[in-house]
């Protein structure tokens, strides 16, 4: 056998697969050391490089194998390329992973405070307004409005409460001084929102479901149980054939809704000018009867002084303090915070 | 009013337990507000309203009990024996005031004998709360709680004159009472005088010279009617009130005058002897005849919504004390006992029957028709404008609608008419820090004073972050009829002026997006000179908003900033929108442009803005300032920057960078010809 010097030796077969293998190991365990893109990368060309990486120097190899040895050095190599093409691709997903994980910065405080966004606070006798009239409005009761300055035809007489009645006093009323007048009536502070009611039915014909909400003036001193202004809710409510059980029937509704349960309600006699028979309705909640507020059958010169007939129409009324309904749910304990406006106790509600 | 168990049970035997007809009478119109022994007795108190003057006395209250309990009622039949001298020969009563005491009757008692009262008598008044004094005294306070008249016994020798006139004060007229004060006497108050002076104030309290001490022999007894309104005047007036102007107050039985002086009279020959005078001295006017009231049954069913059959109805009339002057299928006729002056028609005799049948036998489950409530439109508007508030941090405030004078007139833009004034002012609304300021009797023309005012207490106790609002109303004279009303929100805020504006402005645009106001001068000591203004909203008054001046600080006694403003709810109303329309809005991308401008100090934003829509043109979407700065170095003295950014789009199209640039070079060319403004580069 000559030996042609150009021409390059055989390789054994068996030598050209331990080059592989050995190449095969060597890049899978740098692949699988490296611990960062740059070190993966600079493992990369040396192993897989297009033009001067290992994986090709050995592949120059193949064709100093002899014939017949060829197709199994050949499919050797191939399974070799694409172990260590499998060895990097794992590394490279490896370092991507690494570089998602977080890592605890112990300078960062979650119990800190976000900035506080201030939200304002409505009125706790507001609240207790739209709560009544959300209630009252489900009973078929709509709002109505009259002036808080009144005459005495609709603050008294044409609420049956004739000139020589107590409640006419001018000492228990906050008639405006002669001065403040242009003419010659005398004008008050509405002492009742039963006023709107009159106001109501001058205006209109039966049927009238209406509740009247609003401000009204006693000249009682503020204490803790008293302040010359607080609000009232009046209904009224007038037709054919109404009579003190429909009256105990809408007390009762509203009670279950108000109070959130069924309640057992009674109604008892009492005494005011504008309704006849007059009583004060009361709920039995926490164990004891509660004075809820005063109600009764629209007097029939009541329903004769604005036009109606007491022989055809008849209704009810009944009248509240929103105040004593806000501080009992609430348990405020003193009328007056009601209206000293610390924003600390606005805040509460 | 308080009334003895055992007292009340001399007159009437309740067939059941004590709760039980307390409660009875709870729910036929006398209220248990509770009870107290007292040794063997109780002290019960009930509620009497005020149309109810016959249950002010015992006799009354059983009565009541016998007809809830159909169980019989005792009376005492009082016949004293009066075999002294005719009274008539010593003595002479006149009414010389018929407006202020309608009837007087006097019995004369001569002989007795002043002394303690017996321990059963002494022993009623304690447990009603009436201390004993002597037997005479005792006898009428007794007869009294009994029955409901008051009584009053006068020493009948200390009387000058033999005679006793009723009638107005003399000028200057004063009386020495029995509690030893002297009262000035005032026209209108009803004096029992003998012929020379004033021995009593008539139904309030009677005079010390003539009162029954140890030595009184004879005396004379007082059963009599007065006036309320004047009882009533008197009693109030002179701060006088007793257990028998309450009674005269609230009208006595005028038939049962006679039963009372002689209950009282055969009592004190029981207890303190002597002789009764024969006959008894009654002028004025004899009770009035009692009309009869007719009751339809059916108004008792459509009244009660129950039927209570005729019969039955008839019964509770009877034993109520009615008397039955004729009925038929349909209907019953009666006449009214003179106890009960508060039943004068069919109405009042269809609550006689539903008491005492019972109202816990009113249904309460009636089908109640339906009816379709709505909510107004205004009332959807405050509850939008009440929610916005809240939700930029305000807190809604209630203040009083009445206020000082110097608040009054801090301020008061809606009207130069004179503030109303109440007669009375409100007493103990006011802090302790602000009672010096006056009385609180102006009915207010502005919220603002009052919300300066919770903005001043706050301040006082140390609480930070005070915003505040109120929507309520003020009180404008008018020429005639009555005052106007109007609804005012106010604000007051430790935010300045221009966050405050900015809280208005969106407010505005809250309600709709299409309006906004626009500012102008408003000069007021309150304000401050330069953060202050009048709003207007399309050519109509909106409102005002101030920094509060260094005066008006002053004034309303704090030291930190606030701006406060006043708005008018008919504006706020009338501009609010009720129903949004959907309006389409453009797929396309939009194009911002930021523009940095060199103006004179002179030029306003407003003007600028303008210039910048209408150079802009229909795919102008937006301009918005964004800052204001100055530069004297770079800019020269008297100039500012205004940083502004317009946001421009086409509803129609993509908008490329050449379309944006040439609006751009409109808006630039524009602001300066309308006002040499330069874009800094």
């Amino acid at each position: 056998m000559s030996i042609d010097a150009n021409k390059p030796a055989d390789i054994a077969l068996t030598d050209f697969l331990d080059q592989l293998n050995r190449l095969c190991e060597s890049a899978q365990s740098t692949f699988a050391a490296a611990t960062s893109n740059d070190l993966l990368e600079g493992a990369r060309v040396e192993f897989l490089g297009a033009k001067s990486g290992q994986l090709k120097s050995v592949q120059k190899n193949l064709g100093s194998i002899p014939g017949p040895d060829r197709p199994a050095a050949g499919q050797r190599l191939n399974e070799v390329k694409s172990a260590i093409q499998s060895a990097f691709d794992h590394a490279k997903q490896r370092l991507e992973q690494v570089g998602q994980i977080q890592m605890r910065d112990p300078k960062i405080d979650p119990t800190l405070p976000g900035p506080a966004f201030r939200v304002g606070r409505l009125h706790p006798i507001t609240q207790t307004i739209e709560e009544l009239k959300d209630i009252m409005g489900r009973l078929g009761f709509t709002p109505a409005e009259g002036p808080e300055i009144e005459d005495e035809w609709h603050n008294f007489k044409a609420l049956n409460i004739p000139a020589d009645h107590p409640a006419r006093d001018p000492l228990d009323n906050f008639y405006l001084a002669v001065a403040s007048r242009h003419h010659h009536e005398p004008l008050l502070l509405r002492s009742q929102t039963s006023t709107v009611q009159i106001r109501v039915m001058e205006k209109i014909k039966p049927p009238i479901r209406i509740i009247s909400l609003g401000r009204v003036y006693r000249p009682d001193t503020a204490d803790a149980t008293h302040y010359p202004m607080f609000h009232q809710m009046e209904g009224l409510l007038i037709d054919e054939n109404i009579s003190l059980a429909d009256l105990k029937t809408v007390l009762r509704l509203f009670a279950d809704n108000y109070l959130g349960s069924s309640v057992p309600v009674r109604i008892r006699p009492s005494f005011f000018p504008f309704t006849e028979p007059s009583v004060e309705a009361d709920y039995f909640w926490n164990g004891r009867w509660v004075e809820f507020g005063g109600a009764g059958i629209v007097d029939p010169n009541v329903l004769a002084a604005v036009g109606y007939d007491p022989d055809r129409y008849s209704g009810f009324a009944f009248g509240l303090g929103v105040e004593r309904l806000c501080m009992i749910r609430h348990q405020i304990t003193d009328i007056r915070y009601l209206f000293t406006n610390d924003v600390r106790f606005l805040r509460q509600f | 009013m308080l009334v003895s168990r055992l007292w009340l049970e001399e007159y009437v035997r309740p067939n059941v337990s004590p709760n039980d007809w307390i409660e009875r009478l709870t729910m036929s119109g006398l209220n248990f507000d509770g009870a107290t022994d007292i040794g063997a007795d109780q002290a019960i108190n009930l509620e009497v309203t005020s149309n109810r003057p016959d249950c002010l006395g015992h006799l009354g209250v059983a009565r009541e009990i016998s007809a809830l309990l159909q169980v019989p009622l005792q009376i005492p039949n009082p016949q004293p024996a009066a075999d002294g001298p005719a009274i008539q020969k010593d003595f002479q009563v006149v009414i010389d005031a018929p407006h202020l005491c309608s009837r007087f009757t006097a019995r004369l008692v001569r002989g007795v004998k002043i002394a303690a009262s017996p321990r059963w008598l002494v022993d009623r008044l304690v447990t009603v709360g009436v201390g004993s004094v002597n037997n005479i005294v005792d006898i009428t306070n007794y007869v009294m709680l009994e029955c409901g008249q008051p009584l009053h016994a006068f020493d009948f020798r200390k009387l000058q004159g033999a005679k006793i006139i009723v009638r107005e004060p003399r000028p200057e007229e004063t009386l020495l009472a029995i509690d030893h004060k002297s009262y000035r006497l005032e026209p209108g108050m009803c004096v029992i005088a003998d012929a020379n002076r004033a021995v009593g104030l008539g139904g309030v309290m009677g005079g010390a010279d003539t009162e029954v001490t140890p030595s009184t022999v004879d005396v004379l007894i007082e059963a009599a009617q007065f006036n309320p309104m004047s009882i009533r005047h008197a009693a109030r007036k002179l701060n006088l009130h007793s257990l028998a102007s309450y009674r005269f107050e609230r009208t006595i039985d005028n038939q049962q005058i006679d039963w009372a002086s002689r209950r009282c009279c055969q009592l004190i020959l029981d207890l303190a002897g002597g002789q009764l005078a024969a006959g008894c001295i009654d002028v004025g006017q004899k009770p009035a005849l009692i009309q009869p009231i007719r009751l339809r049954h059916r108004q008792t069913d459509r009244v009660l919504g129950i039927q209570v059959p005729p019969k039955q109805s008839a019964e509770i009339l009877t034993v109520l004390g009615f008397s039955i002057q004729s009925s038929s299928a349909d209907e019953v006729t009666v006449i009214a006992p003179s106890w009960r002056r508060d039943v004068t028609r069919e109405i009042d005799l269809v609550e006689e029957i539903g008491r005492i049948n019972g109202y816990e036998h009113v249904p309460d489950n009636r089908p109640v028709p339906m009816v379709a409530s709505h909510k107004r439109p205004a009332d959807r508007v405050v509850d939008r404008l009440r929610h916005f508030l809240t939700s930029v941090g305000l807190d809604e405030a209630m203040t009083t609608s009445v206020v000082p004078a110097p608040w009054s007139e801090s301020f008061s833009p809606w009207t130069d008419a004179e503030p109303l004034v109440s007669q009375q002012p409100m007493l103990g609304v006011l802090e302790k820090s602000s009672q010096n300021i006056g009385q609180v009797n102006h009915l207010r023309r502005s919220l603002i004073p009052s919300l300066l005012e919770a903005f001043r207490i706050n301040e006082y106790r140390g609480n930070s972050d005070v915003h505040l609002f109120e929507l309520a109303t003020v009180y404008l004279s008018q020429p005639t009829g009555l005052p106007n009303e109007p609804t005012k929100l106010a604000i007051v805020s430790q935010r300045d002026f221009f966050e405050l504006k900015g809280v208005i402005d969106s407010l505005l645009a809250h309600l709709n997006p299409k309006v906004a106001a626009t500012i102008t001068t408003f000069d007021h000591p309150l304000f401050d000179m330069n953060f202050s203004g009048q709003l207007d909203v399309a050519g109509q008054r909106l409102g005002y908003i101030g920094s509060v001046s260094a005066q008006g600080k002053r004034t309303f006694g704090f030291r930190q900033s606030a701006t406060v403003a006043e708005l008018d709810m008919q504006a706020i109303l009338g501009l609010a929108r009720a129903t949004v329309r959907h309006q389409d809005v453009s797929p396309f991308p939009s194009i911002q442009r930021d523009f940095n401008f060199v103006v004179e100090e002179r030029v306003r934003w407003r003007a600028l803005e303008s210039s910048v829509r209408r150079a802009g043109g229909e795919l102008l979407e937006s301009v918005s300032f964004k800052e204001l700065f100055r530069d004297e170095k770079k800019d020269g003295p008297d100039r500012k920057r205004l940083l502004l950014t317009v946001i421009l789009r086409s509803s129609e199209l993509t908008l490329t960078g050449a379309q944006a640039d040439a609006i751009c070079e409109r808006i630039v060319r524009q602001c300066q010809s309308d006002h040499q403004a330069n874009l800094v580069a």
